[in-house]
C-alpha cells in the first residue's frame, strides 16, 4: 500500500511536472523546439547520405542564427536586415585565427562572437548617434554590407576576391575538423541549444520585457523609464555576437569562405530571415520551426529545378516566402499557439495558457 | 519645496510660441489641474516637463532637481511619470506584461515585478483582462491600462493626459473615483483634461492657459468665475450648449 501511495504521489508530481511546462505557452515552445533537435539528433541512425545529413546541419546553423536574429527583429524590433554582416565577421576571424595564428575553432568561435559583438556596438553606436529609425537602420544595414564586400575582397590579408580555406589537417576534435558528418551535426545542435537557452532567459527577465516594449511602442517605453537607446544596443549586440559565433561554426563546417557568397543579401535572406519569418518572428519556437522547413524546402527546389532555368527555384522559393507571410503572418508558431489556446481552453479552462 | 516647481518654461516650433513662459507648482499629494481650449500647449507643457522636448527656456525642478536635459526613462526613475493623450499600449503584449515593464521600474527581479503588476491591475479592477493582449481592449480599458502603467513605476507625481477623454458617463465617474484613490496613496497628479466636470470635481487647483500662456490661476470655484477664462475657454462651452 505504502508502494501504491508513493507511486501515487510519483504519478501526482510527474503530472505537476507536466502542467508546469505546458500550460505555459513559453515553455511549451521550448519543448516543441527540443523535441524537433532531438529528432534531428536521431537522423544519422536512419540516414547514411552525406548529402541529407550536410542539409541537416546547416538547418541546425540556420536555426542559430535564426535565434540570433530573433533576438534582435522579433523582440526588441530593430529591422537589422542585412545580420549576416555579423555572421562574415565572425567566419572570417575563426578562419584567419586558425590558418594564420593556430588558435583553435573551439577558441576561434568564441573570440569570433567578440569580434562581431564589437561590430555591434560600431552598428549601435551609428544607429543611436545619428537617429536612424526603422527603415533609415535598414537600408544602413544593407550600405554597411555591400562596403564590407569590396572591403573584403581588396583586403590581401583575408584573402581578398580569392576568399579562404580552411586549412586542412587530419580529423581532430582540437581543430574540430571531422572525418564524417555527425560530429558537426551534434555541435549545431548543441549551438541551437544554447542559443534557446539564451533566448529563453532574456524572453523572461527584465531586458526581454524591454525589448517588446520597444519593439511595441518606444515613446510609451520611455515613459516607463526604459532607456531604449541602451536596450536597443544591447539587443544589436547580443544578436551580433550570437551572429558570429554561428558564423564560425558555419566556416568550419564549410570550409572555405569569400566575400560574395557572405556579404550576399540571397544567402542573406536564407539564412537569418526566411526561418524566423515562417516559423513566426518574435516567438520562441520561431527560428527552430523555421529552419526545419526552410532549409530542406531551399534545398529540395534547388535539387529538383536545378536542371532548369537558372534562378527558377529561387522564384519559387520567393514566392513560398510571399505566401507564408500573407497566410501566416505570425508563422507557423502562430498558427500553433492558435491550436495551443484552444486545446487548453478545452480541458483546462480554469487555466490561463500563460505565466 | 514645491515637489514639481516649472519656472517659465518656453517652447517654439518654428514662428510658433507653443508654450510662453509657463510656470507652476505642484506640491506632495495635490492634483493641480492644467485646462486650456484646443492647441493651447497643454501637451506640449506635459512633454517638456517629463522629457520628451526641451524647454527652449526656462527650468523644471522636480524635488529641488533640475530635469532639464534628463531623458524621459531617467525622469521616470526620478519618481515622474506620465500617461499619453493619444494612448500607447504595448498592443501584442498582455495586459499583465504592460504593466509588468512600468514594474521593472524599481525592480530586476521577475516575480516581484510580476506581483507589482498584478497588484496594481487589481487596484483598477482588471483582473479578469490581465491574460488579454492590450490591443483587444475598449476605448476605456486602454484608458485604465495607461494609468495601471504610469502607478507601476511607483511614481511620486502622474500627469495625465486626457484620461477621460472619450470616455461614456459612468466610465468618466469611474475614473474620477480611481484618480481619487490614487491621490489618496500620497500620490501628486498633474492633469490636463477637457471635460470641466473632472476638473471641476477633483482638482485643488486650476492653472489655465491659452495660446500658450497662463491666463488664470486659483481654486476650481475662483476659475468657474473668471472673466479672462469665461473669454477663452467657457465661453466656447455655452456655445456648444446652445448650437
Amino acid at each position: 500500500m505504502t508502494t501504491d501511495t508513493r507511486a501515487a504521489k510519483s504519478n501526482g508530481s510527474f503530472h505537476n511536472w507536466l502542467k508546469d511546462i505546458f500550460l505555459d505557452w513559453d515553455r511549451t515552445q521550448m519543448m516543441i523546439s527540443i523535441f524537433l533537435l532531438g529528432l534531428l539528433a536521431l537522423a544519422p541512425l536512419f540516414i547514411d547520405s552525406t548529402y541529407y545529413l550536410g542539409i541537416i546541419i546547416l538547418t541546425t546553423i540556420y536555426a542559430f542564427i535564426g535565434i540570433s536574429w530573433n533576438i534582435v527583429a522579433g523582440f526588441s524590433g530593430q529591422l537589422l536586415i542585412a545580420h549576416i554582416i555579423f555572421l562574415a565577421i565572425g567566419a572570417y576571424t575563426t578562419i584567419v585565427l586558425f590558418n594564420n595564428f593556430l588558435i583553435s575553432p573551439w577558441v576561434g568561435i568564441l573570440i569570433a562572437g567578440l569580434v562581431a559583438a564589437l561590430c555591434g556596438v560600431v552598428v549601435a553606436f551609428i544607429t543611436l548617434r545619428y537617429g536612424l529609425k526603422v527603415d533609415y537602420f535598414a537600408l544602413f544595414t544593407i550600405a554597411l554590407m555591400v562596403a564590407l564586400r569590396t572591403l573584403f575582397l581588396k583586403w590581401k590579408y583575408v584573402g581578398g576576391a580569392v576568399g579562404m580555406w580552411f586549412r586542412l589537417t587530419d580529423p581532430s576534435f582540437d581543430k574540430m575538423i571531422f572525418a564524417d558528418k555527425p560530429p558537426y551535426l551534434y555541435i549545431g545542435i548543441g549551438l541551437v541549444l544554447i542559443g534557446l537557452l539564451i533566448q529563453y532567459r532574456i524572453y523572461r527577465s527584465k531586458m526581454g520585457k524591454y525589448f517588446l516594449a520597444i519593439r511595441e511602442d518606444d515613446d510609451a517605453a520611455s515613459a516607463l523609464g526604459v532607456n531604449t537607446s541602451l536596450y536597443k544596443a544591447l539587443a544589436v549586440i547580443i544578436g551580433a555576437a550570437m551572429a558570429g559565433v554561428g558564423g564560425g561554426f558555419y566556416v568550419m563546417y564549410v570550409t572555405f569562405i569569400e566575400p560574395p557568397q557572405v556579404f550576399n543579401l540571397g544567402l542573406n535572406v536564407e539564412i537569418v530571415m526566411a526561418g524566423p519569418i515562417i516559423g513566426g518572428l518574435g516567438s520562441l519556437a520561431g527560428p527552430v520551426v523555421g529552419a526545419l522547413l526552410n532549409k530542406p524546402f531551399a534545398e529540395i527546389m534547388r535539387g529538383l529545378l536545378a536542371g532548369g532555368r537558372s534562378g527558377s527555384s529561387l522564384i519559387v522559393y520567393g514566392s513560398f516566402l510571399i505566401l507564408t507571410i500573407m497566410f501566416m503572418p505570425r508563422g507557423v508558431t502562430g498558427v500553433l499557439h492558435t491550436i495551443y489556446r484552444r486545446i487548453i481552453n478545452r480541458f483546462y479552462p480554469e487555466e490561463t495558457g500563460d505565466s | 519645496m514645491a515637489l514639481l516647481e516649472v519656472n517659465g518654461i518656453i517652447k517654439r516650433f518654428g514662428g510658433l510660441v507653443a508654450v510662453d513662459d509657463l510656470s507652476l507648482s505642484l506640491d506632495k499629494g495635490q492634483i493641480l489641474g492644467l485646462i486650456g481650449p484646443n492647441g493651447a500647449g497643454k501637451t506640449t507643457a506635459f512633454n517638456m516637463i517629463s522629457g520628451f522636448y526641451k524647454p527652449d527656456e526656462g527650468e523644471v525642478y522636480f524635488e529641488g532637481k533640475k530635469l532639464n536635459g534628463l531623458r524621459p526613462d531617467q525622469i521616470c526613475k526620478l519618481g515622474l511619470s506620465r500617461t499619453f493623450q493619444v494612448v500607447k499600449p504595448f498592443p501584442q503584449l498582455s495586459v499583465r506584461d504592460n504593466v509588468m515593464v512600468g514594474a521593472y521600474n524599481r525592480t530586476n527581479k521577475r516575480m516581484q515585478a510580476r506581483h507589482k503588476a498584478l497588484e496594481i491591475i487589481e487596484f483598477l479592477g482588471m483582473q479578469d483582462l490581465s491574460e488579454a493582449t492590450a490591443g483587444s481592449l475598449s476605448v476605456a480599458y486602454r484608458k485604465r491600462l495607461e494609468v495601471a502603467k504610469a502607478l507601476a513605476t511607483d511614481p511620486k507625481i502622474i500627469l495625465l493626459d486626457e484620461a477621460m477623454a472619450g470616455l461614456r458617463p459612468t466610465e468618466t465617474d469611474e475614473m474620477i473615483e480611481l484618480v481619487r484613490q490614487i491621490s489618496q496613496r500620497g500620490i501628486a497628479l498633474l492633469l490636463v483634461e477637457h471635460v470641466m466636470r473632472v476638473i471641476m470635481s477633483l482638482a485643488d487647483r486650476i492653472v489655465v492657459i491659452h495660446h500658450g500662456e497662463k491666463i488664470a490661476e486659483g481654486e476650481p470655484k475662483q476659475i468657474v468665475k473668471n472673466k479672462a477664462v469665461i473669454d477663452a475657454y467657457l465661453g466656447e462651452v455655452e456655445i456648444d450648449v446652445k448650437g
